[in-house]
């Protein structure tokens, strides 16, 4: 009987040796990706640096500069899932039967083959006592063993960890669950970045490209801040985040990377932290003329701040790193490295502005008309924290993958399962003798030196049953 | 066949060899002890290590010992050296763990020292349970180099920058060194197997060669065109490496460094070439002048080394990407370190497998059980494996906010965890035993070792840290 065409593609995917060449594929194709610059990765300019164009052509056209991303990868992915699927199906439905059948009597021809096995001669005993005596064994081994009655004989069979034979289906199950999730990500799945300066909010989250995303709720920053060792490296970035729902508070949070910020499925993680160049506030100590006593001010930029019941003061320009060149101030650069502010004093009464300049600039300041001296206490410059921001549904699969391929690989590697058969037997010459047989489904060596040991056990065993007061034996033919 | 043998090394006798060492541990001791007194701190990290460095070296000497001669004693002494160096290396460990306030991860000098202190864990269970008594043959040598490598790389703790201050760090890199630990273990297993399965030594002397090929290879990726090679320049003010801009590291040229390392290059090659003239012709004069090649090589390989090692030390260099001279550091160029140090060790196992093998096969578990150990190694490291890259994927999780991004690091692990369920299917599935099982496992340890160095030498990419 020809098998059709459906069949013959299921067997080819069953076959291991499909998964074989396919995983073979899937290596040599991960190297490339990581031997070949990348394009999200690498910047255009960069390439075109490495590879000359026909090159950069090819490789782009082949995808090869995204493999990770490309159809065909995708495809190897999803060929490698379903031959797991495959192989798993085909060989399933005979390790549930071996699984959910034990073998409890083993025949002749089985018996005959065990390498395992071990012939004790019962002298003097019956068969119950015999049993009985092996029985006591094999439950102090933690074998729970159960006797098998038919209607000529009976005997004993004990296993133990018979779910180790299904461990295997457990490690290719969960398996397919992180490739679930990973695939449930990147379908559904999304990563974007947010910035945002202190009292800032936003619900709108940049992709790397793409449209801007609205999220249905709102982030603010609340405050952010950098930590630095001695030696002036980043020692920790910090973010006090706030969640608005409907202009509503609903979640506070101080995050620091390795510590996001979860909301409804989104993740909020400190990426970076930084100066906009711009000034946050000036910290000035205005020192009256007239010999009064001075006051502390702090000044936005723009902002207006009363000195006294007549005079104001506005800070309207801050550079923090400025430079004079033709009797005109520049900004050198946006570091605070030489930062000056202009001040403009206000009188209600004269109605005069004066413009005061820190440090005093010739030609631009009038600082002595000024009826308040400035001291520069201190600039707060304003900063901004990054944000990264991702969905990830799928995760959850890829760690509940995680967590039953630690229990598959455990079960599968350190939980033995083990079968013990004892069946009492009479010899060609009638003598009464006690069969143990034992197997092992893995550690075969080790197992040789326990089946040894507990074979020696019920021997032991037996013999010290005689001395306990068995009686003569009652003659033991068959017909039990 | 005949085969071609250098002059045996005559071999010292029980008592002889145990004493020196044993003199020369208890003098080695005195005299650190005696700078300690004038310098007046006992129990730092330095010292700790030091005293860890004698007795490993004691240990060393003796398995060497052992591996030649054969003498049980030498192996209990040197059982109980490795263990004197074992309480040294862990009071250092606990000592940096305790100043740096976090468990010693952040830096390659503080995975060194980790590294070594399970190297000495590994070879005291080898021995003792599974009765592998010859690993530290293997093991206390590489401990050695990493103890001398250790005093040579800048010791200061470095702070960790924010991504790395997680305890998912720990739990990854924990599982990581003992991950590649196993692997590293069932490598040396296979090539006992492959002892004692009767290879012939002329194939170890091609794969020797190879290896050495391949390394020398990788790490002339950085010759330049007038001769030198380039390595990261340091900053010396703030004893790290020097950056051209944010992630770019800045590069200087070693002059003719780079064509000593083409030289030895030729030099580790003409063992291939030889070996490759004999299999063709089968004269057995070439064999015995590949032998001899192995030898030259081994020189020749130490003099790159310590010129690498002087120039590196002092002096600055031009950079091809910046003006002026800038200095550099050892610390700076660990893994052209680890390629020129792990070759000539290599070359040197070939010649103790060379002039010794009787003796070895002799010693050595028989060949099926090497298999059946190997395998169990194996059944240790994969689920580590897993175990390191669900970790890593946590970790990157919790800081980036993706699991996996196909880093090459990320990439190149998966690819190792692919190779071992591949050995794992052949043996349990197609029962592949033997020869193609110790082939395998050799393969994967390759992979390990890409993954390891590689990917961090020769690939760019997030990991930037080891």
């Amino acid at each position: 009987m020809a098998a059709s065409v459906p069949r013959k593609i299921w067997q080819t995917l069953a076959a291991i040796k499909t998964g074989v060449v396919l995983l073979i594929l899937v290596v040599i194709l991960s190297a490339a990706g990581t031997l070949i610059l990348q394009r999200p990765a690498t910047d255009p300019d960069e390439m075109q640096r490495a590879y000359s164009p026909q090159v950069l052509h090819l490789l782009a056209g082949l995808g090869l500069t995204d493999v990770f991303h490309a159809w065909w990868f995708v495809l190897l992915l999803s060929l490698v899932s379903l031959s797991i699927i495959a192989a798993s199906v085909q060989r399933f439905p005979n390790a549930w039967r071996f699984f959910s059948r034990p073998y409890k009597s083993p025949d002749e021809t089985f018996c005959k083959a065990l390498p395992n096995h071990k012939l004790i001669p019962i002298k003097n005993k019956d068969e119950e006592t015999a049993v009985s005596a092996a029985e006591q064994v094999l439950e102090k081994a933690g074998f729970r063993p159960e006797r098998i009655v038919r209607e000529n004989s009976f005997s004993l069979f004990g296993e133990r960890n018979r779910f180790s034979e299904m461990a295997v289906y457990i490690v290719h199950a969960s398996l397919l669950l992180i490739f679930l999730g990973s695939n449930i990500d990147a379908l559904l799945g999304w990563r974007g970045f947010v910035t945002l300066t202190r009292g800032q909010e936003s619900s709108q989250v940049k992709p790397q490209n793409g449209s801007p995303r609205s999220l249905p709720f709102a982030v603010r920053c609340d405050g952010a801040g950098q930590e630095n060792y001695a030696d002036g490296t980043p020692k920790r970035w910090w973010s006090d985040l706030s969640v608005l729902e409907n202009g509503k508070v609903t979640l506070r949070k101080q995050i620091v990377v390795n510590d996001p910020l979860v909301y409804r499925g989104i993740r909020f993680y400190q990426a970076s932290y930084g100066q906009t160049g711009k000034i946050d506030k000036l910290l000035l100590t205005a020192i009256p003329r007239d010999g009064q006593s001075s006051k502390d001010v702090t000044l936005g930029l723009e902002e207006t701040v009363p000195l006294d019941a007549d005079a104001s003061v506005r800070l309207a320009e801050f550079i923090p790193d400025y430079v004079v060149s033709d009797g005109q101030v520049y900004a050198r650069s946006t570091q605070l490295e030489n930062p000056a502010a202009h001040l403009i004093v206000t009188s209600k009464k004269s109605g005069q502005s004066i413009n005061v300049w820190l440090p005093p600039i010739p030609g631009l300041e009038q600082n002595s008309s000024s009826p308040y001296a400035f001291e520069g206490k201190d600039v707060q410059m304003a900063y901004f924290t990054g944000l990264e921001v991702s969905h990830e549904p799928g995760q959850w699969a890829v760690w509940a993958g995680v967590v039953l391929m630690g229990i598959g690989l455990t079960v599968v590697f350190y939980f033995v399962h083990t079968r013990i058969w004892v069946i009492p037997v009479r010899n060609t010459r009638g003598q009464l003798q006690l069969w143990i047989g034992g197997t092992a489904n893995k550690n075969k060596d080790a197992f040789e030196h326990r089946f040894r040991d507990l074979a020696d056990r019920i021997e032991s065993e037996l013999k010290t049953s005689v001395e306990t007061g068995a009686e003569a034996p009652a003659a033991v033919l068959a017909g039990k | 066949m005949e085969r071609a043998r250098v002059e045996q090394q005559p071999a010292a006798t029980g008592a002889t060899l145990v004493v020196a060492v044993g003199l020369g541990v208890a003098f080695l001791l005195f005299m650190a002890f005696l700078n300690v007194v004038k310098s007046g701190n006992l129990l730092n990290d330095s010292n700790l290590l030091y005293a860890a460095l004698i007795f490993y070296s004691g240990a060393g000497t003796l398995y060497l010992g052992f591996g030649i001669t054969g003498t049980p004693s030498y192996i209990r002494f040197a059982s109980i050296a490795t263990c004197a160096g074992l309480l040294a290396n862990t009071g250092a460990v606990a000592r940096r763990w305790y100043e740096a306030g976090h468990p010693p991860f952040a830096s390659i000098y503080e995975m060194l020292l980790m590294f070594v202190w399970t190297l000495a864990v590994l070879t005291l269970i080898a021995e003792k349970k599974y009765g592998v008594k010859v690993i530290g043959t293997v093991t206390m040598p590489v401990a050695i180099v990493g103890v001398v490598l250790m005093q040579l790389l800048r010791t200061e703790v470095r702070p960790l920058v924010p991504a790395l201050q997680s305890t998912w760090l720990h739990v990854h890199v924990t599982l990581a060194m003992l991950a590649y630990a196993a692997c590293a273990l069932s490598f040396a297993l296979a090539m006992m197997f492959l002892i004692q399965d009767k290879m012939k030594t002329e194939t170890f002397l091609a794969g020797t060669s190879v290896f050495s090929i391949l390394t020398y290879l990788g790490v002339l990726t950085r010759f330049e065109k007038w001769g030198g090679l380039s390595v990261v320049a340091c900053n010396p003010e703030e004893k790290s490496e020097a950056f051209l801009s944010r992630g770019v590291r800045l590069f200087v040229v070693i002059p003719d460094l780079g064509w000593l390392l083409l030289l030895v290059l030729a030099a580790v090659a003409a063992p291939l070439v030889l070996y490759l003239i004999w299999r063709k012709t089968h004269n057995e004069g070439m064999l015995e002048m590949a032998n001899r090649a192995v030898f030259l090589s081994i020189l020749l390989q130490v003099l790159a080394l310590v010129f690498f090692l002087l120039r590196t030390r002092g002096g600055v260099y031009p950079s091809l990407d910046a003006d002026g001279l800038f200095p550099t550091a050892l610390a700076a160029s660990p893994f052209i370190l680890s390629g020129l140090v792990g070759a000539i060790f290599v070359s040197l196992l070939y010649l103790l497998l060379l002039w010794r093998r009787t003796d070895l096969e002799r010693m050595l578990p028989k060949a099926d059980e090497l298999d059946r150990i190997t395998y169990k190694t194996i059944a240790i490291a994969f689920p580590l494996l897993t175990l390191m890259i669900a970790a890593g994927a946590y970790w990157a999780n919790r800081t980036w906010g993706s699991y996996w991004s196909w880093d090459p690091k990320e990439t190149w692990a998966a690819i190792t965890w692919l190779v071992y369920a591949g050995y794992l299917h052949m043996r349990i599935t197609r029962g592949w035993r033997g020869r193609r099982a110790a082939y395998f496992a050799i393969l994967g340890f390759a992979v390990v070792m890409f993954t390891f160095f590689g990917v961090t030498y020769l690939l760019p990419g997030m990991h930037a840290y080891a």
